[in-house]
C-alpha cells in the first residue's frame, strides 16, 4: 500500500498546479491579469519575514483541524464535526481567559488550552459514543452537532455572557496575561503555532509507535478483522473521537486566545471543514497535513494583500481551494471510473475480486 | 471441426501477472470438457475471456467455425455461451420462472406475460430433466436446486455451450451425483459443457476429455479414459503428489480441552437449536455440513463475537461465557477464520503488522503502550522463516501475497504460541495443493502436540483425511458424530442432507 513519498508528492504537486492553472484561466477570462495576481500573491505570502509570519499564522488553525480530521480518518471514522469542537473549545478557552483574571499567565494559558481541549474532546465523544455503542452513522451526527455548537456558543455570548454595550456577538476580552505571546512584532503569529507543531509530532508518534495507533490503523483498514482479533473497537472509537475533538478544541482555543482575544460568535468560517481538505491534500499523513496547511495558509494570507493591490477579489482563493478539492477528488475517483469503462460491463467489477 | 476453438490466448493483468500464456484448446460439440488446474493456474481468467468479462491481449476464439468477438457477456449470450457462476445470483423473493426470465421477460403490452414465461420454463425443465417447479420461490430452494435454476437461466437464453465454474464446491455428495446426471442429459440433448474444477475424481467420472492448466499455460489435454488420476495430478502440479498424510498416534492421555454445552448461537434463523460437543487433547474434531447450517454462528459464538449466545464453552475447564474475544484468545483459543481477507488479515497493512496483531498489546512487543517496532519486525522475520512465508521482506503489504502465503501469515500468527484449542474454519479454501498440504501438516502437528483442533470444512476429503471424529452440522445442530472408523462418504453425505437413521446424536 505504501506508495513512495516522491510519487505521492509529485502527484499532489500536479494537482496543485492544475488548480492554480484553472484559477488563472478564470482570472484571465474575467479580464484580469493572472500572472500579476499570482506574483502579488506569492510576494504577500512568502515575500518578506512578516508575510511569512502571516502565512504561518493562517496555517496554525489548519494544522490543528487537519490533524483532528486525520486521526479520525485513520481509524476509518469520517468526523465532520471538528468545526463544532472548535467552537465549543474556543468558548471554553475564552471563558477561562476572562474568568480567572487573577491567575498568572503561566498557569492561565495552559489552563485555558486544557479547558478548550477537554470541552472539544467531550463534544467529540457525543457522536463517538453514538457510533461505538449504538452504531449511529457519525457523518450525520457530527454534521448536525456542528450547528448545535455554532448556535449554542452564539447564544452564550448573546445571552448569559452578553457584554453590555457590545454590538456584536462576542464575549468579554480575555485577561491580558491570557493573550498568547507573539513570536514576532507586527504579526499576530503566536505560540499556538508552536503548540500545533508539538501536537503534530505527538500525533505522528501516536499513529506510528503506540498500541493505540496500531489499533487505529487496523480499525481504519479492516474493522471486521479488528473485531475478530479481539481489539477493543468501541474503546478505540471513543478515544479517537475524543482526541479528534480535543485537537479541534485546541484549534479554537488558539484562535480565541491568540487572534481574537475573546470568543467571537461565528468566527471560524469553516476552519473545521478545511481540515478535511487539508487531510485529503496531505494524503492522510501528518507530514502531508503540515505541507497542505502551509500551502493553504499562504494562499489565504496572500489573498487579502492581493485584494488590496490588484482588482482581484479574495474570493478567487476560495475558487482555487474549491478547484483543489475537485482535482483531489478527481485524482482519487478517475482511475476507478476509467477502469470501469474500459471493462465495459458491471460484471467485471463484480467479479474482479475472485480468482484470476 | 471442433465446436469451440481457443487459439493462442494471452492475457496479462496490470501489475504484470501473466494469467494466460498462449492458451490453445478445443471442445467438440456434445462433449463435457474438463478444465482443471490449481488455483491461480488461469482457469477463471480463461473463462472470463470466453464469457466476455475480460478481453485477451491477443489470440482468437472460434465458435462453430467462425471467429467470435466476445466484447461483453451479452455478446457471449447471443453466441449461445452461458456461464453458471459458483455464487448464485437469484432474487430470493421472486419465483423460479421470474428469476429465469428476469431481463428477458415476454411482454404483453406493458406487463410481463407470466403464463408464457412459466410454460417455457416448464418445457425446458422437462426437456432437460431438471425437475424444477417454476412457481417455487427462490428462497425456498436448496442449494442444488438453485444451481439448476441458474442452469435453466442460461438454457432460457438459448445457451448451447455451458461453462460451469466449480459447480460442485457448494453441493453435498448426493447433489453432486444428480448434478452430473443433469449435465449428461444436457449433453444428450445437444448442449456442450465446460466443467471447471480442481477435483480429479469429478473429471474422471464426468468428462470425456480434460485440459490441464498450470501457471497460465496448457500442459496437456487428456482423454480421461486413457489416463489415471495420478497422471492428471502430475500434470497439474508438475510433480508427483505427496503420499497421503501420515497420522501418528497422538498423546495417550486425553482430556477434554474444549467442551461446548447447550450452545445457542443467537442465530435468528436457527432458534431453539443447541450445539453440544467436546474436543479432546490430541484430537481433530471435524465439522461437516453444507454451508449455511450454522457454521458461521458456531465459530462466532466460540470466539466471542455473538453477545447473544447462550450456553457453556469450557476451555481447559474455564468457562468462556461472557468473556471478550481478546480474553478468549489470551486463554489459548486460536482461530483461522473462514474468510482470511476479511476476518483474518488487514490486507493494506504490512506482514509484520499483521503478524503482531495478536500480541501487540503486551510485553515484549509493547512497553507501556509504546510499540517495540524492531522486536515486532524481528519476531515477524522468525515466523516467516518458521512458517515458510514467501515474500521479499516483512515490510511488504499482505495484499501483495498469494492466497497461500496470506493464509500462512494467519497460521503463523495463530500458532506462534501453541494454542490450547485451534478453530480452523475452511482453512484450505482457495489454496493450491502445495499450500493445502502445508496447512494439513500444521493441523496434524498441533494434534500431536496435544492441542485440540476443531476443523470446520466443506471438503469431505479433507475431513476424512484429518479428523479423528466427524460431526455433522445440520440446521444448527449436531446431527451425528461419526468416529473415524465408521465415517464413510455416503453416511456423512446423507447426514449433511438431514437424513440420519434412528440413532440419536451422541
Amino acid at each position: 500500500m505504501k506508495t513512495s513519498f516522491v510519487a505521492s508528492f509529485s502527484r499532489t504537486l500536479v494537482t496543485v498546479l492544475l488548480a492554480l492553472l484553472v484559477g488563472g484561466l478564470i482570472m484571465q477570462l474575467s479580464g484580469k491579469d493572472a500572472m500579476g495576481a499570482y506574483q502579488v500573491l506569492w510576494n504577500s505570502a512568502v515575500g518578506s519575514p512578516r508575510a511569512l509570519a502571516n502565512t504561518l499564522l493562517a496555517a496554525t488553525p489548519l494544522i490543528f483541524t487537519g490533524l483532528a480530521t486525520l486521526i479520525a480518518f485513520k481509524a476509518g471514522i469520517f468526523n465532520v464535526g471538528v468545526e463544532g469542537s472548535l467552537y465549543v473549545g474556543a468558548f471554553a478557552a475564552a471563558w477561562v481567559g476572562f474568568t480567572f483574571v487573577d491567575m498568572p499567565g503561566i498557569l492561565l494559558i495552559p489552563l485555558a488550552f486544557f479547558a478548550g481541549g477537554l470541552v472539544g474532546g467531550l463534544w467529540g465523544l457525543i457522536p463517538g459514543y453514538l457510533k461505538a455503542r449504538l452504531r449511529v452513522d457519525e457523518i450525520v451526527t457530527t454534521i448536525m452537532l456542528n450547528y448545535v455548537a455554532i448556535l449554542f456558543t452564539n447564544y452564550l455570548v448573546t445571552g448569559p455572557f452578553f457584554v453590555p454595550g457590545m454590538a456584536n456577538a462576542m464575549s468579554a476580552e480575555v485577561a491580558p496575561q491570557a493573550q498568547l505571546p507573539r513570536l514576532m512584532e507586527r504579526s499576530q503569529l503566536n505560540i499556538s503555532f508552536l503548540l500545533a507543531l508539538v501536537v503534530l509530532a505527538l500525533v505522528a508518534f501516536l499513529l506510528r509507535r503506540t498500541a493505540l495507533g496500531y489499533e487505529i490503523q487496523t480499525l481504519g483498514t479492516n474493522a471486521t478483522f479488528a473485531r475478530w482479533m479481539g481489539m477493543p473497537v468501541a474503546r478505540t472509537i471513543l478515544l479517537v473521537m475524543f482526541l479528534s475533538g480535543l485537537i479541534g478544541g485546541l484549534a479554537g482555543a488558539g484562535q480565541a486566545l491568540g487572534v481574537h482575544y475573546r470568543f467571537v460568535g461565528g468566527f471560524s468560517q469553516g476552519l473545521g471543514f478545511d481540515g478535511i481538505v487539508i487531510t485529503l491534500l496531505g494524503r492522510n499523513t501528518p507530514g502531508g497535513v503540515l505541507l497542505a496547511s502551509l500551502f493553504l495558509g499562504a494562499l489565504r494570507s496572500g489573498a487579502s494583500t492581493m485584494e488590496m493591490f490588484t482588482q482581484i477579489p479574495r474570493d478567487l482563493i476560495d475558487i482555487v481551494t474549491a478547484l483543489l478539492i475537485f482535482f483531489v477528488a478527481v485524482e482519487v475517483t478517475v482511475p476507478k471510473v476509467w477502469k470501469y469503462w474500459r471493462g465495459g460491463s458491471k460484471t467485471q467489477m463484480a467479479a474482479s475480486g475472485s480468482e484470476r | 471441426m471442433p465446436y469451440l476453438e481457443v487459439r493462442a490466448i494471452r492475457k496479462t493483468y496490470p501489475g504484470g501477472v501473466l494469467a494466460n500464456d498462449d492458451i490453445h484448446f478445443n471442445v467438440e460439440a456434445g462433449e463435457i470438457h474438463g478444465l482443471v488446474g490449481e488455483n491461480g493456474a488461469g482457469k477463471s481468467t480463461l473463462m472470463k475471456i470466453l464469457y466476455g468479462m475480460e478481453q485477451p491481449d491477443s489470440g482468437e476464439i472460434w465458435l462453430g467455425g467462425q471467429r467470435a468477438h466476445i466484447a461483453h457477456p451479452q455478446a457471449a449470450i447471443q453466441l449461445g455461451i452461458g456461464m453458471v457462476h459458483q455464487h448464485f445470483q437469484l432474487v430470493p423473493t421472486l419465483t423460479v420462472a421470474e428469476n429465469i426470465a428476469l431481463g428477458r421477460e415476454t411482454r404483453r403490452g406493458l406487463f410481463a406475460d407470466r403464463g408464457v414465461m412459466r410454460e417455457r420454463v416448464r418445457a425446458l425443465s422437462d426437456q432437460f430433466g431438471l425437475h424444477v417447479n417454476p412457481d417455487a420461490l427462490a428462497s425456498d430452494l436448496s442449494v442444488g436446486l438453485q444451481q439448476r435454476v441458474e442452469i435453466l437461466k442460461m438454457l432460457y437464453r438459448n445457451a448451447r455451450l455451458l461453462i460451469l465454474d466449480e459447480p460442485s464446491a457448494v453441493l453435498t455428495p448426493q447433489e453432486v451425483v444428480s448434478l452430473f446426471e443433469v449435465l449428461r442429459r444436457l449433453v444428450a440433448e445437444g448442449c456442450t459443457a465446460i466443467f471447471i474444477t480442481h477435483k480429479l475424481d469429478e473429471i474422471m467420472t464426468l468428462c470425456d476429455r480434460a485440459t490441464v492448466l498450470r501457471r497460465g499455460q496448457v500442459v496437456g489435454t487428456v482423454e480421461t479414459a486413457r489416463v489415471t488420476p495420478a497422471e492428471i495430478a502430475r500434470l497439474m502440479v508438475g510433480h508427483e503428489l505427496e503420499p497421503p498424510l501420515a497420522r501418528k498416534a497422538s498423546a495417550a492421555e486425553s482430556r477434554d480441552r474444549l467442551i461446548v454445552r447447550d450452545l445457542q448461537t443467537g442465530d435468528a434463523r436457527l432458534q431453539n437449536t443447541t450445539v453440544n460437543f467436546s474436543v479432546k487433547s490430541g484430537e481433530i474434531l471435524g465439522i461437516a455440513g453444507v454451508e449455511g447450517n450454522g457454521q458461521t454462528g458456531l465459530v462466532e459464538a466460540l470466539i466471542g463475537l455473538r453477545p447473544d449466545a447462550k450456553g457453556d464453552i469450557l476451555l481447559d475447564g474455564t468457562n468462556l461465557h461472557g468473556l471478550s474475544t481478546r480474553d478468549r484468545r489470551k486463554r489459548g483459543l486460536a482461530l483461522i477464520p473462514e474468510d482470511r481477507n476479511r476476518e483474518g488479515l488487514s490486507r493494506p497493512m504490512r506482514i509484520w503488522e499483521n503478524l503482531a496483531s495478536g500480541e501487540y498489546d503486551r510485553s515484549p512487543l509493547n512497553t507501556g503502550g509504546v510499540l517495540r517496532l524492531e522486536r515486532m519486525r524481528t519476531a515477524a522475520r522468525a515466523l516467516m522463516e518458521r512458517f515458510d512465508i514467501r515474500a521479499p521482506n516483512e515490510g511488504v503489504a499482505v495484499s501483495t501475497l498469494s492466497g497461500g502465503n496470506a493464509q500462512k501469515v494467519v497460521i503463523a500468527r495463530e500458532l506462534a504460541t501453541p494454542p490450547a484449542v485451534l478453530i480452523a474454519s475452511q482453512p484450505t479454501r482457495g489454496l493450491d495443493i502445495g499450500a493445502t498440504g502445508f496447512v494439513h501438516e500444521q493441523l496434524l502437528n498441533l494434534r500431536e502436540q496435544g492441542c485440540g483442533v476443531l476443523l470446520i470444512s466443506a471438503d469431505l476429503d479433507e475431513l476424512l483425511a484429518l479428523s479423528d471424529r466427524i460431526a455433522v452440522l445440520f440446521e444448527g445442530r449436531i446431527l451425528r458424530i461419526f468416529p473415524r472408523e465408521e465415517a464413510t462418504r455416503e453416511q456423512i453425505g446423507l447426514a449433511m442432507a438431514g437424513k440420519v437413521e434412528s440413532e440419536q446424536a451422541r
